[in-house]
């Protein structure tokens, strides 16, 4: 008898556990297919898009920054999977592409900090970066213009803003309402605003 | 003792043979002369060169952060990890080279899980010396199609120079500018657009 109280309970939590796992992934794999056909772009035509270099404005920006930004950008937008192509500066396959969108980021503040300060401090040494990134057709119509915050205040080397610049951009590229094609086509301009991205048109 | 005195009289008769000798020497050694002379010059322009350095991102098939050895080898630029293949970038492709400065926490991921548990900001302490300063090498380099790529490392304090320096001798461009850029202590730097 003392023995088979612990056995249902072991079977009741084996029963529980297989049934959670179950579910779970059954409701992973029905967000993952009703995410996908909206994923890419929600119509017919698939974007692709040509980062520029990064453009330092006046700023006295170490290329390391700027190389930073823009190879973190590529990566980061290939990771959002809503490009078809994803091409750098300079290449010559933009030219086959039609549907091409241009990505243009010039930093607007720069705030330098130190990995050594953070640790002892904490409160202060944060590296801040703010860009104004813009999306443009070939033409240079603007499609979406934001201001976005990349910053490093705690852990990380003072390259890690870079990569979480990036990533915001990213985001915000990805949760902007542009992605129908038939708002492209008939082109009306987006400011984005999100949270702590800040936007002059909001 | 007498014995090499005789053999010296003894071969005496033969000074025409000595002087034949001395000179056959004399020229062997001047035309080892010249040939070092003339092979210098092509060893001295692409002496190979390797470098210990972090790989912070941008090469191909090359994980970030990672450790190995950068070098340099005729027209290439290899970076070699430890038991990984080896990355390339031809050195004609790359477009400019930037040198910079930054100062890193030593220790990685255990030195800051050991500051943080450390009791009484004990681990601030340690921060505070615990820090190093490395050169940023930063290339800007191109792909077969035109695309522009950047690549970043990070070597030890004055290791960053000779390697532009070595890249320059190779026809790479360099910006010496970045120096400045990262030295200086600007506290906040705007730039409006206008």
């Amino acid at each position: 008898m003392k023995t088979s109280k612990p056995n249902s309970w072991i079977f009741c939590m084996a029963a529980t556990v297989t049934i959670a796992v179950a579910f779970s992934g059954r409701l992973a794999g029905q967000t993952a297919a009703a995410k996908s056909p909206g994923g890419s772009s929600g119509s017919g035509t698939q974007w692709s898009v040509q980062v520029e270099r990064i453009d330092p404005g006046h700023l006295d920006l170490a290329h390391s920054f700027q190389v930073a930004i823009y190879e973190n950008l590529l990566e980061e937008l290939n990771k959002t999977k809503r490009f078809k192509y994803v091409l750098r500066e300079g290449d010559s396959k933009a030219s086959e592409i039609p549907d091409l969108l241009i990505l243009k980021t010039m930093v607007v503040k720069y705030t330098r900090g130190s990995e050594t300060q953070r640790a002892v401090t904490t409160v202060s040494g944060a590296t801040k970066l703010m860009v104004r990134s813009q999306l443009t057709t070939r033409e240079g119509r603007i499609v979406l213009e934001s201001t976005v915050n990349g910053n490093v205040r705690f852990f990380g080397s003072n390259l890690r803003a870079t990569h979480n610049l990036a990533r915001n951009i990213a985001k915000v590229i990805k949760e902007s309402p542009w992605l129908g094609s038939e708002r492209l086509a008939r082109y009306s301009p987006v400011n984005s605003d999100c949270g702590r991205h800040t936007s002059p048109g909001c | 003792m007498y014995r090499f005195f005789v053999l010296r009289n003894d071969n005496s008769g033969c000074f025409g043979g000595h002087a034949l000798i001395r000179l056959w020497a004399l020229l062997l050694c001047s035309g080892i002369g010249a040939l070092a002379q003339s092979t210098a010059p092509l060893l001295k322009e692409n002496p190979p060169f390797s470098t210990r350095a972090t790989h912070l991102l941008g090469l191909p098939n090359t994980k970030s952060n990672c450790k190995g050895r950068l070098s340099t080898q005729d027209s290439v630029l290899r970076f070699q990890q430890n038991g990984k293949p080896v990355a390339e970038l031809d050195i004609a492709s790359v477009r400019d080279v930037f040198l910079g400065e930054e100062g890193v926490q030593v220790g990685g991921l255990p030195m800051k899980i050991g500051k943080t548990a450390a009791p009484y900001g004990g681990g601030r302490v340690v921060s505070l010396f615990a820090h190093k300063k490395y050169d940023t090498l930063t290339l800007e380099y191109v792909d077969s199609n035109g695309g522009l790529h950047g690549a970043i490392f990070q070597l030890e304090k004055g290791q960053g120079e000779l390697v532009r320096n070595e890249l320059v001798a190779r026809g790479v461009s360099s910006s010496s500018g970045d120096d400045e850029l990262t030295k200086q202590s600007t506290s906040e730097v705007t730039h409006e657009d206008k």
